[in-house]
């Protein structure tokens, strides 16, 4: 028995170190390391989703249709209704017209009710305009505004803006007697990135000449997509017969098709999103901006924008000035009225910009490729002390 | 005009109003709903051949819509006209949105008689109209209140119960204020449906003195027929060339034309399009309306009627019901009133319309050439030429008040006085002649003895206009009586055609017709002509003007359509049409 004794002491020899170089690992490494499993990537801690119907009255039953499709996937991939600020400019499902009271369907044969039982409409009817939706991404809400209406985002905010509704040349219309056009919207993005309330943007309009309404964005990490072309109208995809109307446009119904395969673990990347767009089935050419976008489209996950699936900032023990300021920044919280400071936004922008994501990004990056190594090291290392232990198990005998 | 039945000139309907969304739902009307209207037909039947009194009729309709639960009741009515008492009673019902709060409403209505087709009572439309109650009622879908109406007699009830409707009773009508109401009616179908089964669906769209409804509604009828009733629509009760080739051969007038005329698919176009507009222009011109619906337009309700156009087959309460409910649906998305699509247009076919771009300038043309001819008649009669060379004549034509100045010096060209007094007088005269000549015809004693009465008018107005044409005044001094007469004549008879082609193009282009030709015509040769012909000259334009006096139907069914229905036409013709041509006799009967 003097062998088994011998056995179990280099076994417990051998816990010992494995737990020793377990130990050995830093803790935020570890924390890393369990929810980083997608990072490398975008580096956002929280997701948000705004989607806008802008449109009103009993014929546009399909953008309602949109908006709530959207609001299903999203909601679906796991953002939560706290994060989900939802525009609808008109109430169809309680529209005396309405066949099935109480329902939004989106495909005819009315399989998926959209409106159901859990749906949080933020703004609706009247409140849906132009300025609420502008001061809603720039964050100047007054006082009283509950928190179920303002946008909560921080610089590491990932926030997917759907829009749908009657549109044009650089116009969106709003309500039937306003509109938003693609300046306002860049500048409102613009004054977003300056007051750090995003990390990255994925921007998705559906209606008639879409594809205008981005040609205007200026600020960075912006991903943009669109229905149709300049000059070339946006369609609706089905009606259902006892609705009476169209109940959903085309673009939109083949965007949320590719999403109904997608879940929350899904690996699918916009480029995947963009590359199954087909313009014949569409009936309209879609258009991809991505100029702004930092980051190669098969490595932005669709879950980055759609999902709800996170990381945890994991700040480096390394006592770097830079960072320090990214503390102090960070900690200055974003949904108070901030009034825009005149002199500071130049400082915010061009390389200031690349220092701080840089800094951001890169501490990660390198903790990652140490962590990628250890575990390498670790699994050779057992490997060999159990080959050993065999070897030396079976020679024994 | 003759060019207007040109196809290439007509265009292709379309839908305007974003709302309507026509023809994109499934129906539910089905045998089990044929079967309830063919139940009341049987009893619609028994009443008619009881010869059963309005009362009587109206009450069992209100009865049934009643047993279905529906606001019913009956509205009684008398109109007092110059031809004497017309009376009845309306029987309506009114279905409450079940959503919304009743402040919008559509209607459909059939009336007892009907005028288009052979049968003279409408008791198919009637009982699809009671059936569709019965049917509409289970759905819960409906944003506006249905009302639904059957009115008495052919016009006349309809127009009692829109008065009441809308509380405008007008004098001579006698009626209470109707005892349910709902709230403004946007949109309403009248349908006429007297035949036994039908073939086509004939639409009619004419109102109260020329008014039409939104084109939207026209057109998301036709598509409904023809996608959810299957049935073929047309104008009128036209049917088109290759419908039936074989019945077309036989009422075209091409008929007895050479075989290659009588194939030749561009004149039987030519023909079909130009027999619509024809229809189109009898309708509007007259102000009649082409049925029951055109009563509704004065309240700013668009309304067609959908009339069944008799044949033995194939269809029936089946299809009819189906493009009502569906066509129901459509008025029901409306937001607001229809607006988007034209409301002046000239059908030429089922799927092709002229814009009002297309066919106004044929009368303005006209219109125009009056208006200018008339002004060179007002400059002639201001200046005198004697003795006038090349050289003198070129320097007038070049104009202006320097040539004015050089002609007195230079050239023999005088100006003379243009007394005004005189043609003025004239011109308001024959207007207030014609003015008590319309009164006079409305009162009973002309109604009773009408030849007689309308022998002694003509004669009145044939003489009277000698006063104005008393001594003619030959001084060089003077500009001729005559001239200045016509001048004014041509200028107010353009003006009265252009401002009417705006709001009746149908009524100008007749008047276009009618007023240019004798007017241009009604003077007046340097060499004055003997009396006897300038005087059968004036007698001729004086038939023209008051010959209609002797048509007495169409005199007594022209008051009769003022009176009760405020048809502008026998006013018109009296006030402003007869006056007109007379001034033009009067000019003839100047040397």
């Amino acid at each position: 028995m003097h062998w088994l004794q011998h056995l179990s002491r280099h076994c417990l020899l051998l816990l010992a170190c494995l737990s020793a170089l377990t130990l050995a690992i830093p803790q935020e490494e570890r924390v890393s390391n369990f929810f980083g499993r997608h990072t490398g990537t975008s580096g956002h801690t929280n997701n948000w989703a705004v989607l806008v119907c802008a449109s009103r009255y009993w014929f546009n039953y399909r953008h309602m249709a949109n908006a709530l499709g959207m609001y299903r996937t999203v909601k679906r991939l796991g953002i939560p209704d706290s994060n989900i600020i939802l525009m609808l400019a008109d109430d169809t499902a309680c529209n005396a017209r309405n066949q099935f009271p109480g329902s939004v369907y989106a495909k005819a044969g009315r399989h998926l009710d959209l409106y159901g039982d859990n749906i949080e409409v933020d703004y609706r009817g009247y409140e849906v305009t132009v300025e609420n939706f502008i001061r809603l991404l720039t964050g100047r809400v007054d006082p009283s505004v509950p928190r179920s209406k303002r946008l909560l985002t921080d610089d590491r905010s990932n926030i997917f803006v759907y829009m749908t509704g009657h549109g044009g040349n650089e116009f969106l219309k709003f309500q039937d007697n306003e509109e938003i056009s693609a300046f306002d919207i860049a500048d409102a993005f613009e004054q977003m990135w300056q007051k750090k309330r995003y990390n990255e943007i994925l921007f998705m309009i559906d209606t008639c000449q879409a594809n205008t309404m981005y040609s205007q964005f200026y600020s960075p990490n912006i991903l943009a997509t669109g229905s149709s072309e300049i000059g070339e109208n946006s369609y609706s995809h089905e009606n259902d017969n006892d609705i009476g109307v169209s109940v959903i446009d085309s673009y939109t119904h083949f965007v949320l098709e590719f999403m109904e395969g997608i879940n929350k673990t899904s690996q699918v990347s916009m480029q995947d999103l963009f590359s199954s767009y087909d313009p014949v089935k569409i009936r309209s050419h879609p258009g991809v901006r991505s100029d702004l976008f930092q980051r190669p489209l098969e490595s932005a996950l669709i879950t980055d924008f759609f999902g709800g699936v996170s990381q945890a900032e994991i700040f480096p023990v390394i006592e770097d000035a830079d960072t320090t300021t990214q503390h102090i920044i960070r900690v200055s919280s974003p949904d108070h009225v901030v009034p825009p400071d005149p002199v500071s936004p130049q400082a915010h922008n061009g390389q200031d910009f690349d220092k701080a994501n840089a800094t951001a990004v890169m501490p990660q990056k390198d903790a990652v490729a140490l962590d990628v190594r250890w575990r390498d090291i670790r699994k050779w290392t057992s490997i060999v002390i159990v080959g050993f232990l065999v070897g030396w198990v079976s020679l024994v005998r | 005009m003759s060019l207007i039945p040109i196809a290439s000139l007509s265009q292709g309907t379309y839908i305007d109003e974003n709302a309507l969304q026509p023809a994109q739902v499934n129906t539910y009307w089905n045998w089990q709903d044929v079967h309830r209207a063919d139940q009341y037909l049987y009893h619609l039947e028994g009443l008619r051949d009881r010869n059963s009194t309005s009362e009587e009729r109206a009450q069992f309709i209100r009865n049934e819509l009643a047993n279905l639960g529906l606001r019913a009741a009956t509205q009684n009515y008398t109109f007092t006209a110059s031809s004497g008492l017309l009376s009845g009673v309306n029987a309506y019902a009114i279905m409450a949105s079940p959503r919304t709060p009743s402040s919008e409403a559509m209607v459909i209505s059939a009336t007892w008689r009907s005028e288009v087709g052979k049968e003279p009572y409408n008791l198919r439309g009637i009982s699809i109209v009671l059936a569709l109650a019965a049917f509409l009622k289970n759905y819960s879908l409906w944003a506006k209140d249905i009302i639904f109406v059957i009115g008495d007699g052919y016009l006349d009830g309809m127009q009692a119960w829109l008065n009441a409707y809308h509380g405008t009773i007008p004098p001579n009508l006698e009626t209470s204020l109707l005892e349910y109401t709902s709230g403004v009616i946007w949109t309403a179908l009248n349908i006429d449906y007297s035949g036994h089964s039908f073939s086509h669906l004939g639409v009619f769209f004419e109102g109260l003195n020329g008014r039409l409804p939104n084109q939207d509604l026209i057109n998301s009828v036709r598509l409904i027929s023809h996608y959810t009733g299957g049935v073929p629509f047309i104008v009128y009760d036209h049917l088109e060339p290759n419908d039936f080739p074989d019945r077309w051969q036989t009422t075209s007038i091409l008929a007895n034309a050479p075989d290659f005329i009588r194939q030749s698919p561009q004149l039987q176009d030519f023909e079909y399009r130009a027999k619509n507009i024809v229809r189109h222009i009898n309708y509007q011109a007259r102000g009649k309306p082409s049925g029951a619906h055109g009563l509704y337009h004065k309240f700013r309700i668009d309304a067609i009627t959908l009339f069944a156009v008799p044949a033995t087959g194939p269809h029936g309460f089946l299809a009819l019901g189906r493009i009502v409910e569906s066509a129901l649906r459509t008025t029901n998305n409306l937001l607001e009133r229809l607006h988007a699509s034209f409301f002046f247009y000239l059908f030429t076919s089922p799927g092709t319309f002229m814009k009002i771009g297309k066919f106004l300038p044929s009368a303005v043309l006209v219109s125009a050439a009056m208006m200018i001819s008339g002004l060179g008649d007002w400059v002639n009669a201001g200046w005198l030429h004697e003795a006038v060379t090349e050289n003198d004549r070129e320097e007038a034509a070049a104009g202006g008040p320097s040539s004015k100045i050089q002609g007195k010096k230079m050239v023999r060209w005088r100006m003379r006085r243009r007394p005004l007094l005189r043609p003025i007088f004239t011109v308001l005269g024959t207007h207030v002649m014609g003015l008590l000549a319309f009164n006079l015809m409305r009162s009973p004693i002309f109604v009773e003895n009408h030849l007689a009465a309308s022998l002694l008018l003509f004669g009145a107005l044939t003489i009277l206009p000698f006063v104005f044409a008393s001594l003619p005044d030959r001084t060089p001094e003077v500009a001729p009586f005559s001239l200045l007469l016509k001048s004014f004549n041509l200028c107010l008879a353009s003006i009265v055609i252009s401002t009417t082609s705006l709001l009746n193009f149908s009524l100008a282009a007749i008047l276009a017709i009618t007023l240019a030709v004798p007017l241009m015509y009604s003077s007046c040769s340097r060499s004055s002509p003997p009396r006897i012909v300038s005087l059968a000259k004036y007698v001729t334009y004086s038939f023209l003007a008051w010959g209609w006096l002797f048509l007495r139907d169409e005199v007594k069914q022209a008051i009769w359509n003022w009176e009760v229905l405020g048809i502008w036409f026998a006013p018109f013709i009296c006030i402003v049409y007869g006056p007109l041509v007379t001034q033009a006799g009067v000019v003839s009967l100047q040397p």
